[in-house]
This record gives structure tokens, sequence and C-alpha cells, in this order.
């Protein structure tokens, strides 16, 4: 595949937003791996392959527009945190610890790609899933902009490399850093949206309002700005308050059950009936791009392919 | 009175044998590692525990590294958000597990028979972030409070002593040993330390000798480091005047998972250090000096019944 049909591919989605179509996201992959009975402290793209790649053909076969690739927190940080420094991890690590990152990323797209090809849907965009460089919740455990910049090139080459349609920045914590992925974005000629927490009170997780994320990401928006990894209601709660400041497209996907480290724990709080009632106040509420985080599963996406309405409301 | 019989073997000059990896074996033998193991397979924790009693060990350490409610909380922004998207009861959940690691260890000892003659059970405390991550080390106050409260888990739960494990820095080490000691527990300190020598931290093995010393350390060891290192640092004890010195490197290559949910204890490559070759190592820490000598991660109860027979 080279990049140019790459970029039509993507291009056609575009147009689709453009037209202010809804268009669907898929749901969870390391909780539905739980889920499966797969724990997840490898990803699993290499060890299990046919299990990776049936969760991606559930979520094609649902109905989702785009789907993520299983590679949430794969970045050169991830294993070089668990040492003191790179010494340390050289002297002591197992070996292939600094390449581990960039193939577990290539390997997590091929899963993808290989699930929409099995499906013949070559429409279906992949999106390279990717979240803040150190832990997602942790705000202020952000690096340096200066370290950033240079991690997330190499972080974005490795998913252009591998060949997805776009970028996905998932679970983001501050406008600040989602400005430093969406520059190294551009630079790298790959389309991005952004997912960000939101906390309880329409903000997002370090506190920033609707009105500093608008002012944080002027001149780079994402051509999606989403919420996502947060509870049903506090999603509602934000979309509702970034529609008041910002007039770009917008989007969703809450997690459904609790975070339970180092696992997900399921609760039937919200069946998928339930999640598109309130996925329905999502589209009310401006968001056009709607899937599923942690919790929901094949049967949510169906129930939001089957349910929400084709376009936005004028 | 567990205690006292390790101590009367120190004072004595005599050998102590310490276990081996209690993770790295919980994970060997096929456990998913959530919660250590300890909710789940409490029956395979206390199993390991068993093992190394049968292979001679006199101090089993308690399957506690790393738990405290900082492994926990580091993963949310804070206890409102932990309130919030996580679990019920989440908050109490480190505390209540090291009381049943500990109960554990009990439990093994006494099904072993091992009660009167002296087997002593160390509660085992880590720094309280990543233990390689001295840079994340948090302020003293906090250290000390917080190691307080793991010490009195420990200390009512039942443990002989307390054993500091895989300290990386003289701040903390200072701060848990002198919440160590104020609970009346004995306790010993142990440093990870690197090729050269040092502190992960980069402070000298010396400061860190002296500080700990003079707050009531009984023994000053070092461990989780490769064999190598560790003997060199064994020498480094002696010269420091560290008193009684132990000894315990972890075998094969650290490899972490992809997924950052803290301490999650896998070695691989282990079978590079059998048990034969990893007592030779043992025999050198013996002749440098050190008489508390036993193994860390990646190491299992073939080893430590190795150097039983062998040392």
């Amino acid at each position: 595949m080279d990049i140019h049909s790459v970029n039509q591919r993507y291009a056609k989605l575009r147009e689709r937003i453009e037209r202010r179509e809804v268009i669907i996201l898929d749901g969870a992959i390391g909780s539905e791996m739980l889920r499966r009975g797969l724990t997840w402290e490898s990803h699993k793209v290499e060890s299990e392959p046919a299990a990776i790649r049936s969760i991606h053909a559930d979520y094609i076969r649902a109905g989702a527009d785009v789907i993520s690739t299983n590679t949430f927190q794969l970045a050169r940080r991830s294993y070089l945190n668990h040492f003191a420094d790179r010494d340390h991890m050289r002297h002591i690590g197992a070996n292939g610890l600094e390449k581990r990152a960039p193939a577990l990323i290539r390997e997590g797209v091929a899963r993808a790609r290989e699930a929409r090809d099995q499906a013949r849907r070559p429409q279906v965009c992949i999106a390279g899933a990717m979240t803040t460089l150190d832990w997602c919740f942790r705000p202020d455990q952000a690096p340096s902009p200066r370290d950033m910049r240079a991690e997330y090139r190499e972080t974005i080459g490795a998913f252009k490399k591998a060949g997805v349609d776009l970028m996905l920045f998932e679970t983001f914590n501050s406008s600040r850093e989602a400005r430093v992925a969406l520059e190294a974005a551009r630079e790298a000629g790959v389309p991005a949206w952004v997912g960000f927490v939101c906390d309880w009170k329409g903000r997002l997780l370090n506190g920033e309002t609707m009105t500093r994320v608008r002012k944080g990401l002027r001149g780079v928006e994402p051509d999606v700005l989403l919420f996502n990894c947060a509870p049903v209601p506090d999603v509602t709660l934000a979309l509702g308050e970034l529609a008041k400041v910002y007039g770009h497209p917008a989007g969703a996907y809450a997690h459904v059950g609790r975070f339970d480290p180092p696992d997900w724990m399921f609760t039937d709080e919200y069946p998928p009936e339930k999640y598109l009632a309130a996925a329905s106040e999502w589209v009310a509420r401006g968001a056009q791009v709607v899937g599923g985080c942690c919790g929901t599963t094949p049967m949510h996406i169906e129930a939001l392919k089957q349910g929400l309405p084709k376009n936005l409301l004028a | 009175m567990s205690y006292e019989a390790v101590r009367d073997k120190l004072e004595r000059g005599d050998s102590v044998l310490l276990d081996g990896g209690v993770g790295s074996e919980i994970l060997r033998r096929g456990v998913y590692w959530r919660c250590h193991g300890i909710e789940q397979h409490p029956e395979v924790v206390r199993q390991v525990h068993l093992d190394y009693l049968a292979a001679g060990a006199d101090v089993i350490r308690t399957n506690t590294f790393q738990l405290n409610r900082r492994a926990y909380l580091n993963l949310f922004h804070g206890l409102e958000h932990m309130r919030h998207i996580g679990p019920p009861e989440l908050e109490h959940k480190a505390g209540k597990l090291v009381r049943q690691a500990v109960e554990l260890a009990v439990k093994a000892r006494r099904l072993a028979g091992r009660e009167g003659d002296g087997v002593a059970i160390a509660g085992v405390i880590s720094p309280l972030e990543h233990s390689f991550r001295p840079d994340l080390c948090p302020p003293p106050k906090a250290c000390h409070a917080e190691h307080a409260e793991i010490v009195e888990q420990m200390k009512s739960a039942g443990v002989d002593f307390v054993l500091l494990e895989s300290m990386n820095c003289l701040s903390e080490a200072r701060a848990a040993c002198e919440a160590a000691r104020a609970s009346g527990l004995p306790a010993w300190v142990s440093f990870t330390v690197r090729e050269n020598g040092r502190l992960l931290s980069n402070e000298p093995l010396e400061k860190a000798v002296q500080a700990v010393k003079r707050l009531g350390a009984e023994v000053v060891l070092v461990n989780c480091a490769p064999p190598a290192d560790i003997t060199k640092a064994v020498a480094l004890l002696r010269r420091h005047g560290a008193g009684h010195v132990g000894a315990f490197a972890h075998i094969g290559r650290y490899d972490p998972p992809s997924w950052k949910f803290g301490f999650y204890p896998r070695f691989s490559g282990t079978e590079a250090y059998p048990p034969e070759r990893f007592l030779k190592a043992a025999r050198q820490w013996k002749k440098l000096g050190a008489r508390v000598i036993g193994g860390c991660c990646g190491t299992t109860p073939d080893h430590i019944r190795a150097l039983r027979e062998g040392l």
C-alpha cells in the first residue's frame, strides 16, 4: 500500500466529516483482550496474532469506520521508565528492550491491516493509537517539551512506516502535550485526532478549561477533538462545555466499568442500549465521531452503528 | 524469639541463609501477576515459602516488594480520581495485601513445623516508588510517614524483623530505617548497587553504610544487581566497616512488560545462572566476609538448596 492510497482513504473519511456525517470509531481493545481471557502485559500483538486480529475484525463487522491499533502506551519511555537510566537498562535489562516499542508498534499495525484485508473493507481507516509519553493520568509526569518533541517524532515515524492512515492521540491530559504531538504529526504528514481525558467538572484531567484548550491548540487543531477514558456522564458534560467555545469537529468515546489495575473491572451499568442513549446525547451536543473506550465491546459499537443518526443535526 | 536465633548465629560468626526470589518465582509458576498473586493464588505464594524452607532457608522474606498505597495511587490523577474511576476500596488494598502476605509466610512456617527452630520472617519493604528510580524518591517526611505505616502493618501481622530491600538512595534508606527502628523491630538494610559500586542514585556506598549503621541497622546488604556487581559491592561493604554484611544477587535480565503497571518481577535468561554457578559466586561473597547470603529475583529454591549444601 503506497502512501498515496493511504491518503486517499483518509481523504474520503475527511470528506464525510465535512459533510457532517456521523463516524463510528471502534471500542476497547485492551479490556476486550481481558474479557476474552488474554492478559495485556505484552500487548499480545506478536504472541497472539489471531486473537488481536479477531478483535479488530469484530469491530469492523460491527460497523466501525475507523479501527485503532493495539499499541496504547508503546513508546521507548515505556521500557526506559523501569530503569534508573539507559546505562542501567543496558546493563541489567533484557536484550532488545530499546527496540521493543517500535517492533510492537509495527506488529500492532500489521494486525489491524490484516483484519481490514480479511474483512475486505478497504475503506476502513486505521488509527495508530498512542497515549502520552508518560502515564496518561499523570500530567505532572510529562517530560519537557524538547524531550517530548524528539520522542513524538520517533514514535509517529514508526506508526507512519507501519502504514496507519491517521494518528489517534488518546487519553491525553493537557493541551501542552497535545500541541507537541500534533505538531510532530503535521511535520510527518500524518493526519491526527486527539482524545482528552476529562474530569467530572467539564475540564481536562489537569484542570484546563475548554477555553484554555482552545487557546492551547490554536493553529494546530486536530481534525477531530474527542473525549475519552472517562465515565459516560463526565464525557457528556465535557462535550457540552467544549461546544460553547470550540467550532471544529468533536467526538467522544467513554469508558464503561472501573479501572482496577492491572485489569479492568467490567460492570453492567452501561449495556449497549444504554450506551447508545448516552451516545445519542453526545451527537446532539455536536459529537461527530463516536466509539467506545475501556470496557466497551463490539456489541456496543454495533448498537451505535444501528442506532445513531447518520448525520449531525443542523 | 525467631529473630534472636538469627542474631545469635550472626554473633557467633555463623552464616544465615536467606531465601531466593519470591515474586519472580510466583510468576515462573504461571501465576498471572495481579495483586502479587496473593488474592487469587495464595496457595502458590505459600508453597514458594514452603519450598524455600525445605531448601534450607533460615530467613523467609514476605511477598510484599513494592506493595504500598502509592503503587496504586500513582496510576491515577489523585485520590479523588481513584475513587471516581477505580473500584471500591482500592485505596485500602495495599495495606490489606501486606497483611495477607505476612500471614502467608507465617502460615508456611507453621505448616513446615519450623516455628520453634529459629526460622525468621523478614518483612520486605522496598522503596515507595519504583525501586530502580531514585529520581522519584518522595521527600523525607513523606517517606518516613509512609514507611512507618507499612512497618506497623507488618509488625501487627507478625514479622520478626524488617528487611529494607533494594534501597536506591540515602534519604529514603534513612527515613525507612528510622521508621523501622521506631517500631522496635530489628532492621536490615539492603542497597541496590550499580556496576561502579555506587547506589543507583550515584551516592557512594560508604555514606549509605555509615548512615544506616548509625541508625541501628543490624545487617547491611546489597541486592538486585548481577552477581559480579554484588561481589564487588560486598568487598566495598567490608572495607567501609559495615559490620554484619549480606548479599543476594539477581540472575537473568529484567524484562519489564509493555504496560506500565508498576512492579512486575519478570527476569528472562535466568538459565545462564544455574544453581552451581550461583553457588560459586556466593562462595566469593562468603570469602569476602558476607554472612547473610541468598538470592534475589530470578533465583529459585534449587539455588537456595545449592547454597545450603555448598556454602
